[in-house]
């Protein structure tokens, strides 16, 4: 049995006490040491990833699978079941690369407390490791929930002025939400006569009349995580709150739990009735990106700005992945994974550079920020190609994803081609954005600074894989596409 | 060979009857009593630990005592949480009469541990009373307004319970002509009249205000406002357990036999339900308005009972299924861990109002500063009371809620979902003030050695059994088949 994926899981969470001592012992060691440990975990889900892209699993199976038991008494059972596929592997990779990439940003934007925030930071990575790799339910919902602690202290010590109230808010919105999803997973657990809480025993063999509150169960815990609309009030807030490289975090790491979630539970678990009500969830994700896109045009905070383009972003996957249930068409869910990814790396970007922005410039108001090319041109320039990634401009890899799920919504009802005019929208915000920020003349004389050049060289690991996986988009759509044919032969039943 | 539980129960009986000399040596004695006292009482854990490795079954006094798992799960808890809050108080009470208090103490400790194994009504009557009055002092130790409002009002309170449980078994000898719970149990169950039905109800009530069930609840808040804040874990974690197991001898049993009214609307089941029901959601909802820490957690502790209530309905609908197993299970992990992190949350605040002086809420705005440890262990069992994995609060809730998720109950699984998912919201909000609050005087506040032992083993505990839950979950469902009547 391999012990890998154990090893992405426990070496972060065991690690961070070890960080939080060196870093409170010198605060230069520990941003290197982070940095170093970060790496090292980056190369270790590096491999998994290849793995994954090398030996691509079967059909319903999964690679690198750990099996333990847990918890044993009588007929009830729980399993330490870690695996990983196409789905998972993509967003483990991410996950380990924006959080080298947040250490790296935060020795700049974070000035106190440093000890518990790298501390913290690890937490939270190897949280989200087991969150991508557990296929025990419970297991799964255990990593879910630790996820919510240290988000709760990131927000709440180091965000905003009002950044308690969005502490609270995030804590209390994301917790009913896992709450009711568990109360989904007991209820299938019982209704299976406690037949087992893993996954891949689970997916297949649930009866049709035992899916259908379990899906709104688990629609309502991944739906706010998401988030959709009308679950998402709390992620403007958070976003805006949080620092930066937490904001980074939040879009690029968070909300794919929701994205993972739709497809490794919603649909994977309860796909007849996902299959019945997948017009329902086309159509909330429609409104998601309508509504995020509509409302970024109005936002005056960059930030906010970029929080609901993630709105936006997260409805495409949500809309993807049902349209292969629809139709069956495999794109759709491909793009939504691909989605997943290029989102990540795209606003991860946005968000750090707004953090950047409110360091050099003092402020994030996009009114106030005028003559950014002549006043902060490496910034305008990174500012300029991060916008591109995000409303899908080719030669930026998010342009595939969002044709991907197009077309496949399109196959699924073709009355969703209507959902061409997001990335318009998209496009006109951010260049909307572009002429009034970077375009205009400066006022005034700001004491504004410029980033250095190995801040450039930090933005540029963002951009660099956008750009290469236009050409290498098959790295991740080739293991995707078992994940994709499993969920929608599911769904489908032949 | 000396039976092991025999000599515990000889040994704090003992220790109870003489620490009191102490003070009549009239010489400044220090802790000594109660280095003593938590001697004897690591003692005692240490051979019921050795007892329930190998349980094995005695009798004693003919049989009005006898030992079985249950009731070493019980012992080991009360006993357990005895010890900390005697820990716990070298530092806190300082006064002359400190032997006094130790005294009072042990001879709670001794009432509880009797109770654990009471096999017989009058047994239980005389372990709950030998329980209870040392209680009444004990709350109002402290000599001020009102410490003593809240000795009052615990003990008539707690005599008008006596009394009705007094009456409750009464009415039982009366219609079974014998004391014993078994026999009681089988009389029951063969005379269903409305009679019998009183009696059931007088016991819920009985045992419902140690248990802090709504609407036995009301002295709750006062009296743990009010006591020395010592005392008030001891009331939470400790006497309210013994409270349970009481219930569970007694009621539990009764539902397994006394069939008849299954089918009615005032069924044992359906009255535990809406009990349960009141209980947690009143609980949560009054919690989150408080502007005192010990009647934030007096509150949340109201909550608890509830949710253990869950675990006791399955059982009383149809004892022999799965779901009752879950059920009982879930709900002895539950006091198990309850009785740690409602225990540890109490002495952390304990420290906090000893050291600071002061109880309200705005006490612990920026505690993270001033001090480190009481905040982190008091945020740790926070999280675990509102069942935030891995923690040990999280594998109660879990069996809980299983239990009752599919069948006639399912609604008891959502309304504890949804009150599970209110409590973070007080939960949170003094984690908040903790960490993201600046304190109104700033300055280290000192930490005393023995509330740092104490808050490590509490949060190792927590963790532990939060990670490796199997050692207490099989010791909890192994306890389950004790509840039938013989």
């Amino acid at each position: 049995m391999s012990f890998v994926l154990s090893l992405l899981i426990f070496l972060p969470i065991v690690g961070s006490p070890l960080v939080y001592l060196v870093t409170r012992l010198n605060k230069r060691w520990g941003i290197s040491f982070s940095a170093a440990f970060a790496a090292l975990i980056l190369v270790i889900s590096a491999y998994v990833f290849w793995e994954v892209f090398t030996n691509t699993p079967a059909i319903g199976h999964y690679a690198l699978v750990e099996n333990y038991s847990w918890v044993n008494f009588q007929f009830f059972g729980l399993n330490y079941l870690l695996g990983t596929d196409g789905l998972s592997s993509p967003l483990i990779l991410v996950s380990a690369l924006l959080t080298l990439l947040v250490v790296i940003g935060s020795r700049k934007l974070i000035d106190h407390h440093e000890p518990e925030y790298y501390a913290l930071l690890f937490l939270f990575e190897g949280a989200i490791m087991g969150v991508f790799t557990s296929l025990n339910l419970i297991l799964f919902y255990v990593f879910w929930e630790i996820v919510l602690v240290p988000m709760f202290f990131f927000i709440g010590v180091w965000g905003g002025p009002r950044r308690k109230y969005a502490a609270m808010k995030f804590i209390v919105f994301t917790f009913v939400g896992s709450t009711i999803m568990l109360l989904g997973f007991l209820y299938v657990y019982f209704g299976m006569h406690f037949a087992s809480f893993n996954i891949p025993d689970l997916s297949g063999t649930i009866p049709t009349d035992l899916q259908y509150l379990p899906l709104l169960a688990s629609f309502i815990g991944f739906g706010i995580k998401l988030p959709v609309v009308p679950f998402h009030t709390w992620l403007p807030d958070a976003h805006v709150e949080a620092p930066a490289p937490i904001s980074v975090l939040l879009a690029g790491v968070l909300l794919k739990m929701g994205g993972y979630g739709f497809l490794r539970v919603s649909i994977g678990l309860f796909p007849t009735a996902s299959f019945q009500y997948a017009w329902v969830f086309m159509l909330i994700g429609i409104v998601s990106m309508f509504y995020g896109a509509v409302v970024a045009l109005l936002a005056k905070d960059m930030k906010r700005m970029i929080a609901f383009t993630s709105i936006n972003h997260m409805g495409f996957v949500l809309f993807g992945a049902f349209a292969t249930v629809v139709s069956g068409n495999l794109l759709g869910i491909q793009g939504a994974i691909f989605q997943m990814f290029t989102h990540a790396l795209a606003v991860g970007c946005l968000f750090m550079l707004s953090g950047y922005i409110h360091h050099q410039a003092g402020t994030r108001e996009i009114p106030l920020l005028k003559g950014m090319r002549i006043t902060m041109p490496r910034t305008a320039a990174i500012l300029v190609l991060a916008s591109a990634a995000a409303m899908g401009l080719p030669p930026f890899s998010s342009f595939l994803a969002e044709f991907l799920v197009i077309s496949a919504g399109i196959s699924a009802y073709a009355v969703t081609a209507i959902s061409v005019l997001v990335p318009v929208i998209t496009a006109a915000y951010f260049l909307w954005m572009i002429k009034r920020v970077v375009l205009s003349s400066p006022e005034g004389a700001a004491s504004v600074h410029d980033m250095t050049r190995s801040d450039v060289l930090s933005f540029a690991v963002y951009l660099i894989p956008l750009v290469l996986l236009i050409v290498f988009s098959f790295l991740i759509l080739t293991p995707a596409q078992p994940v994709a044919q499993y969920l929608s032969s599911l769904a489908r039943p032949p | 060979m000396i039976d092991l539980l025999t000599l515990s129960i000889v040994i704090l009986a003992v220790c109870s009857l003489f620490l009191p000399l102490f003070q009549v040596l009239r010489k400044p004695t220090r802790n000594l009593p109660g280095y003593i006292l938590a001697v004897v009482l690591a003692a005692v854990l240490l051979l019921l630990g050795d007892y329930s490795l190998a349980p094995q079954k005695s009798v004693w006094f003919g049989s009005l005592l006898a030992s079985d798992q249950l009731g070493a799960l019980f012992a080991i808890v009360t006993i357990g949480v005895t010890l900390l809050v005697t820990v716990a108080s070298f530092n806190v009470i300082k006064s002359l009469n400190n032997p006094v208090y130790y005294s009072l103490l042990s001879f709670t400790a001794l009432g509880m541990l009797l109770l654990a194994f009471s096999q017989d009504l009058l047994m239980l009557f005389v372990a709950w009373e030998l329980m209870s009055l040392p209680t009444y002092v004990l709350a109002g130790f402290t000599k001020n307004a009102r410490s003593n409002e809240a000795s009052v009002k615990y003990a008539v309170i707690g005599a008008m319970s006596s009394a009705i449980l007094l009456y409750a078994i009464s009415l039982a000898y009366g219609i079974t002509g014998s004391t014993l719970i078994s026999t009681v149990v089988k009389g029951f169950a063969a005379q269903p009249n409305l009679l019998t039905g009183i009696a059931v109800l007088l016991f819920v009530a009985g045992f419902g205000f140690k248990m802090s069930i709504v609407p036995f609840h009301m002295w709750i808040p006062d009296a743990y406002e009010g006591a020395p804040t010592t005392v008030s874990t001891l009331l939470a974690a400790g006497t309210k357990k013994a409270g349970f197991i009481a219930a569970i001898r007694v009621l539990l049993a009764l539902s397994t036999l006394y069939v008849i009214t299954q089918n009615s609307i005032f069924s044992i089941s359906n009255v535990l339900a809406v009990l349960a029901l009141l209980t947690m959601t009143l609980g949560n909802v009054a919690a989150l308005t408080q502007k005192s820490m010990t009647r934030l957690l007096a509150y949340s502790s109201i909550a608890q009972a509830g949710y253990i209530l869950i675990g006791f309905v399955p059982f009383a609908y149809s004892p022999q299924s799965a779901a009752a197993t879950l059920g009982m299970t879930g709900a002895l992990v539950q006091i198990v861990s309850h009785a740690i992190m409602k225990g540890v949350a109490f002495l952390a605040a304990a420290l906090v109002i000893f050291e600071l002086k002061r109880g309200d809420l705005n006490a612990f705005s920026g505690l993270s500063k001033r001090m480190p440890i009481t905040a982190l262990t008091l945020s740790i069992s926070l999280l675990s009371l509102a069942g935030v994995p891995p923690l040990a609060g999280f594998w109660g809730k879990l069996l809980l809620f299983l239990s009752v998720v599919n069948g006639p109950y399912g609604w008891l699984a959502v309304a504890g979902i949804l009150n599970s998912a209110l409590s973070i919201g007080y939960y949170g909000l003094v984690i908040k003030r903790m960490y993201m609050d600046e304190p109104e005087t700033p300055g280290r506040a000192p930490e005393p050695f023995w509330y740092i032992v104490i808050f490590a083993v509490a949060v190792g505990l927590i963790v532990g059994i939060g990670i490796f839950p199997q050692p207490l979950i099989n010791f909890a469902s192994g306890s389950v088949p004790a509840i039938f009547p013989k």
